[in-house]
């Protein structure tokens, strides 16, 4: 019985032990040295003797050991609740009072057993099932988080599925009386449609009478005056600071058409960008020819390669120039230069 | 949710008496209703090429968008090279929606600038080729309205003077409201789909929608009834579509079930109508695309649902 499940128990419970107990202490050093690197097998086969014991001891030295084991629960009693294996250990020890009652209702408690241990299994896997289908469904938050809308955690990424096939269609179908259709696994009833020509009409009417309506066709901020001949119904005022819409167009209508019909070539404000730069560009380059001829005219070689070193000047004008949003407009003659251009490509 | 054939055989006295009754509808005599199946071929196009459409409603939140972006899709499945602008200028979603937020670099803005090329502000979508979208700003910018409408006018001519030939649809997503974002999205369009949910404020909105979309020339409009619950109708908690149709005159173009699927095809960004198995509110966008293409409209309506006949070896789940 104080053959212990490891031999780390041995030593934890050494001292309380009478001397019977200290021979098979001695053994199971032995079995230490012997199997040090393997301790696992060692406690393994400790464990299998003692069972072996346990069950064929007589009745006299079973009492005795429980009452030893007992004596030390109690003086160690801070160390066993709080430790697991010497609460194994006590487990173990009941061990031969359970093999002597399950031997007597084996019949009826092992069913029951295993029916318990059956449903405890069935609801472990049902839950994982259910926990996995989850993170696997179509359609949830992940899908927020697989599209960069939702800063989380990456959860389960649905693969989205393509129905092929439109024309033939097996979730809908209807009945052989037709008063009923069946959608998805649900059966509808079927009402008809009796609008008439003369209902319809008769709401045009009721409708053109309520609602007197002309397409506004001038828009205008608030404050502005209404022109004299424009009619006042058509008129829809914008207020200033309306978050999107504004009644003022910094680009020329004609010129916004040709740039929706334009289908080849380079967009009508990049190209005119690229040639305000290179405008500058030569200007800049011109005038510090002329400067250096000014200033130092020894230096004559500089104009053999003029581009590579105005390139490096340039930078600043590049910088100023390449935002669109800091000169969105070119003049006009410009864009109208442009834009024939644009209709030439 | 079922297209039906003609009902010659039909009083329309009679059909009147049972839609306005408020007896039980159990009590009703079934009506035989011949029903045509709108999956086993492939719609015929019916009117002008580019067909320009305006998704519309007055209230927001009704489902325009979604409306828009389900559409959209089910007809370029169908086989038709689609077009969808998204006229929402300050907030614009229908590219959330199809999940091409991540390659809209390009919007109309820069297309009226110079900055770029109509082609290149027109997104391809990678699942269906035939299906581009079009978003009118970014939402930061602001449209100049003083060619606001104009600007889309000459995207449809310039749409279709493509070198691939003009699209057979152009879709325009309107803004909620009738403000100036609504005038610029109407102004190119032939033909209108309102989008309502059966409440009382959507009708008052779609009924003034309807009214000005008369006044600027549009007649041919449709309407969808979005978020219809059976259940509800069925308890009468709800107006059903029928009601909805009395109250605004309008031909059905579909009724759409309230499906949970709905947010979560949003999450996704994956169409509904892509959905596998199909969702139910995905089949009936479908069966609305079907209709726009053949430019017909519902002769029957799903009203309630019944108890499912079940089988012997239903208890086992056979």
């Amino acid at each position: 019985m104080t053959t212990t499940a490891s031999i780390w128990t041995l030593h934890f419970h050494s001292s309380s032990f009478p001397i019977p107990i200290l021979s098979s202490e001695v053994r199971f050093r032995r079995y230490l040295e012997f199997a040090c690197n393997c301790k696992n097998c060692t406690s393994r086969s400790t464990l299998r003797k003692f069972i072996v014991r346990a069950v064929s001891s007589d009745d006299d030295k079973r009492l005795r050991d429980e009452v030893i084991v007992n004596n030390s629960s109690k003086d160690n009693a801070a160390k066993t609740q709080q430790n697991p294996v010497a609460m194994f250990q006590e487990s173990i020890s009941s061990l031969p009072l359970l093999v002597f009652k399950t031997g007597k209702y084996s019949g009826v408690s092992f069913t029951v057993g295993l029916c318990i241990v059956a449903t405890l299994l069935i609801i472990v896997v049902k839950g994982y099932a259910a926990r996995k289908s989850r993170h696997n469904r179509p359609g949830s938050v992940a899908d927020l988080v697989r599209r960069g809308q939702l800063r989380s955690d990456r959860r389960g990424i649905s693969t989205p599925l393509k129905y092929e096939d439109p024309f033939n269609n097996p979730m809908v179908k209807v009945s052989k009386s037709n008063s009923s259709v069946e959608m998805c696994g649900k059966v509808y009833r079927l009402a008809p449609v009796t609008l008439t020509e003369e209902e319809q009409s008769v709401h045009q009417k009721r409708r053109s009478r309520a609602y007197q309506w002309k397409r506004p066709t001038m828009f205008l901020k608030e404050g502005e005056s209404v022109p004299p001949d424009v009619d006042p119904d058509t008129v829809r005022w914008i207020p200033a600071n309306h978050p999107f819409a504004t009644t003022s167009s910094d680009i020329d209508e004609d010129l916004a058409q040709n740039n929706v019909y334009q289908k080849h070539g380079v967009p009508f404000r990049i190209q005119a960008e690229h040639e305000a730069l290179q405008r500058k560009l030569e200007a800049l380059q011109n005038e510090q020819k002329l400067n250096k001829l000014v200033i130092d005219p020894a230096a004559a070689r500089d104009f053999e390669r003029p581009l590579k070193s105005h390139l490096k000047s340039g930078d600043q004008v590049e910088q100023s120039t390449s935002n669109p949003k800091s000169s969105p407009n070119p003049p006009k003659s410009d864009r109208a230069h442009n834009s024939c251009e644009q209709t030439n490509l | 949710m079922i297209s039906l054939q003609p009902l010659a055989n039909l009083k329309p006295a009679s059909l009147y008496f049972h839609r306005f009754s408020s007896k039980p509808r159990t009590k009703f005599k079934p009506i035989t209703i011949h029903s045509l199946l709108q999956y086993n071929r492939k719609p015929q196009l019916a009117g002008d090429t580019p067909r320009v459409v305006v998704i519309t409603s007055g209230k927001g939140g009704v489902g325009k968008t979604t409306t828009t972006a389900n559409i959209g899709l089910s007809l370029a499945r169908l086989g038709f090279s689609v077009v969808a602008i998204d006229a929402d200028v300050g907030l614009r979603n229908l590219d959330l929606l199809l999940g091409l937020e991540n390659r809209v670099n390009y919007t109309v803005v820069e297309v009226l600038n110079g900055d770029c090329r109509l082609d290149q502000a027109l997104v391809r979508d990678k699942r269906w080729s035939n299906f581009e979208l079009l978003c009118i700003s970014k939402p930061r910018s602001k449209l100049p309205l003083g060619f606001g409408g104009k600007a889309l006018i000459w995207l449809v001519e310039a749409l279709k003077a493509r070198e691939e030939g003009a699209p057979d649809f152009i879709i325009i997503d309107c803004p909620a409201g009738i403000d100036a974002g609504f005038i610029t999205a109407i102004t190119p369009a032939n033909e209108a789909v309102l989008v309502t949910t059966p409440d009382i404020t959507s009708l008052r909105d779609a009924d003034r929608v309807t009214g000005l979309l008369e006044c600027d020339g549009i007649r041919d409009i449709k309407m969808i009834v979005n978020r219809v619950r059976t259940d509800m109708i069925k308890g009468e908690d709800m107006m059903s579509v029928l009601d909805v149709q009395e109250m605004l005159g309008l031909p059905l173009l579909g009724v759409i079930p309230e499906d949970t699927e709905v947010i979560r095809s949003t999450n996704r960004g994956h169409p509904l109508v892509l959905n596998k198995p199909p969702a139910i509110a995905g089949l009936a966008f479908e069966q609305a695309a079907w209709r726009l293409v053949e430019q017909d409209s519902m002769k029957a309506v799903m009203m309630e649902e019944e108890p499912k006949k079940r089988g012997f070896f239903s208890f086992f789940g056979g």
